[in-house]
């Protein structure tokens, strides 16, 4: 539904995208991470086409998103970062001109509309002004908009920004619902949020898109996974077997417990080296109590991404 | 046009809710009577030429005031506010062209323009048959002049969306539209001596500044009953010249 390749954006001296490509599939549910200023808005604004794009190609739903900026903004609904409304009108006032202006038809113009307020919980202020709703409420009204004339692909920015707890837990579970019907796209710098909702995670750190898979790939595959050995084993034997097999950069003996010895390495790669540790203590015959690959938790494999560490891009297809 | 005709209409109740419109209103409409009425005692007293009554009646001060300073006002905040409070993006990520978008916010400002000036015309109804005005004299020039006056009323309302399809700043933009409403007004008539002083260029010269003489236009032409198709075609130009401008000013941000 979403393809990027090679997307590369300038604003005059400054890099903002640099060499970005990815796909999302239909039904795919995607969540853009990076942290402030990385790129994501930047990208989010030529897929929505309001930004063209400096070198690079990118499709919507099969249109080009420069030659065919029409045809791309009927399938998408966009919620923009900062939820900018029209703010002298009413909020089914405003979703009726909305539905309008993206060509829902007049006769089912209510319907949307009321279709659109009901899903996104916004019935109860509907006679409201726009600029005289809570945060959290334009927040909804925004969705509203976006899905008011039921494109197949959404795209969101930081949908849950400026939000309360509670109002942040109801815009997950409304994503979440969404997600049953629509393919969607939305960024944030909450790693939470985005590993709860989505399927798959990009993370873009300065104009680089330095991850991209789902969550268990990413915790797997990154480079901050340590395996720990319990065995009985001198610790100073263990260490160097272990530095022996090149998977691991950092043992560090962790304790001694009659006998039994703890041993934590950090494993280099993104194979599992647990076959290769345990045929290696096979082959010396010492007893094995535990062997345990911890995964680190989605922080680390952000900030591994964000500080320049491996990039975890498995694939643009 | 579905686009066109949804701008128009939103854009229209943006005028007809805000006060602005009603405080230029509620002004012009007491200071053209005061302009009116003292015409039409000027005439009923003799004192003033019966046939340069429509000149009169149509070419006051409150009538440059509106071609001058008004359109700038009405259009500032077309594209300028939606810069500056973001929802230009909201807007622009629909599914919209956006010439669709410059000529619907145009066509609203240039309706509320006119829906301004008409009950101006009311003022002449109530005092014909009166003790200040005859019957018999000629209002028909009076209507050719209205219609000059929304002829450039029109291409000044261009240049006011022009102005602020550039800027996110509607002070800087209304300015930026008086300047050139007063270059587009008195221009002419200022160069006029230097133009067609140049030696082998001064036919040219004469014949570009009268195509081009918005005042000119206004004063010998249109309050005086007289429509040239070529002015016509000139003030409908000028309109497409100034909203051509802002379509390629709004899709400049797409190149930024």
């Amino acid at each position: 539904m979403i393809s990027v390749k090679n997307l590369v954006k300038r604003f005059g001296p400054t890099l903002a995208v640099d060499d970005v490509s990815f796909a999302v599939g239909q039904g795919e549910v995607v969540g853009f991470l990076g942290p402030n200023g990385a790129g994501k808005t930047t990208t989010i604004r030529v897929l929505a086409c309001f930004h063209s794009a400096t070198s690079g190609t990118a499709e919507v739903a099969g249109f080009d998103v420069f030659s065919k900026p029409v045809d791309v903004r009927r399938r998408i609904g966009y919620l923009p970062e900062n939820v900018p409304l029209y703010t002298d009108l009413r909020v089914e006032e405003y979703l009726h001109y909305r539905a309008a202006l993206k060509g829902v038809a007049r006769k089912a113009r209510k319907a949307a509309v009321e279709q659109a307020m009901e899903r996104c919980g916004v019935l109860e202020v509907r006679r409201k002004l726009v600029g005289q709703v809570s945060r959290g409420y334009r927040q909804r009204v925004g969705l509203a908009d976006a899905l008011v004339a039921r494109p197949p692909i959404l795209i969101l920015d930081e949908p849950t920004s400026g939000l309360d707890p509670n109002q942040r837990l109801r815009m997950k579970s409304l994503i979440r619902e969404l997600a049953e019907e629509h393919t969607i796209l939305f960024s944030s710098h909450i790693l939470s949020e985005v590993s709860e909702v989505s399927s798959r995670i990009l993370i873009i750190n300065q104009g680089k898109l330095c991850a991209d898979g789902s969550l268990q790939d990413l915790l797997e595959h990154s480079g901050s996974r340590q395996l720990e050995v319990t065995a009985a084993m001198a610790s100073t034997e263990l260490v160097a077997s272990m530095e022996a097999l090149s998977s691991f950069s950092t043992c560090t003996v962790l304790g001694d417990e009659g006998g039994m010895v703890t041993v934590s390495a950090k494993v280099l790669g993104s194979e599992d080296p647990r076959d290769a540790v345990f045929a290696m203590l096979r082959e010396k015959d010492v007893a094995i109590r535990e062997l345990k690959l911890a995964l680190p938790t989605l922080e680390e494999v952000f900030r591994e991404a964000t500080s320049g560490g491996a990039r975890l891009v498995e694939s643009a297809e | 046009m579905n686009v066109v005709l949804t701008t128009l209409k939103k854009e229209l109740m943006s005028y007809l809710f805000s006060p602005v419109g009603y405080i230029i209103a509620v002004l012009l409409y007491l200071y053209r009577g005061l302009e009116v009425s003292m015409v039409a005692a000027a005439v009923s007293s003799g004192g003033a030429d019966r046939d340069q009554f429509s000149a009169a009646y149509v070419l006051q001060v409150s009538s440059f005031i509106m071609i001058l300073l008004v359109p700038p006002i009405l259009t500032m905040r077309c594209f300028a506010e939606e810069r500056r409070s973001g929802s230009l993006e909201v807007l622009m990520t629909a599914p919209v062209r956006d010439w669709e978008i410059v000529w619907g916010k145009w066509l609203a400002a240039f309706i509320f323009f006119v829906v301004l000036w008409a009950p101006t015309l009311l003022i002449l109804f109530f005092m014909t048959g009166s003790s200040f005005l005859d019957t018999d004299l000629a209002f028909g020039p009076v209507f050719s002049g209205y219609f000059g006056l929304a002829l450039v009323g029109a291409m000044l309302l261009a240049a006011g969306c022009f102005t602020s399809s550039l800027t996110d700043n509607q002070l800087l933009a209304s300015l930026a539209a008086m300047l050139i409403n007063g270059a587009l007004i008195m221009g002419p008539g200022l160069l006029s001596p230097y133009l067609t002083g140049i030696e082998g260029f001064e036919a040219t010269a004469q014949t570009i500044l009268e195509q081009i003489n918005v005042y000119d236009h206004l004063t010998r032409w249109f309050a005086r009953g007289l429509i040239d198709t070529s002015q016509i075609a000139f003030y409908i130009g000028g309109v497409c010249f100034f909203l051509f401008l802002s379509t390629k000013a709004l899709e400049g941000r797409r190149w930024k």
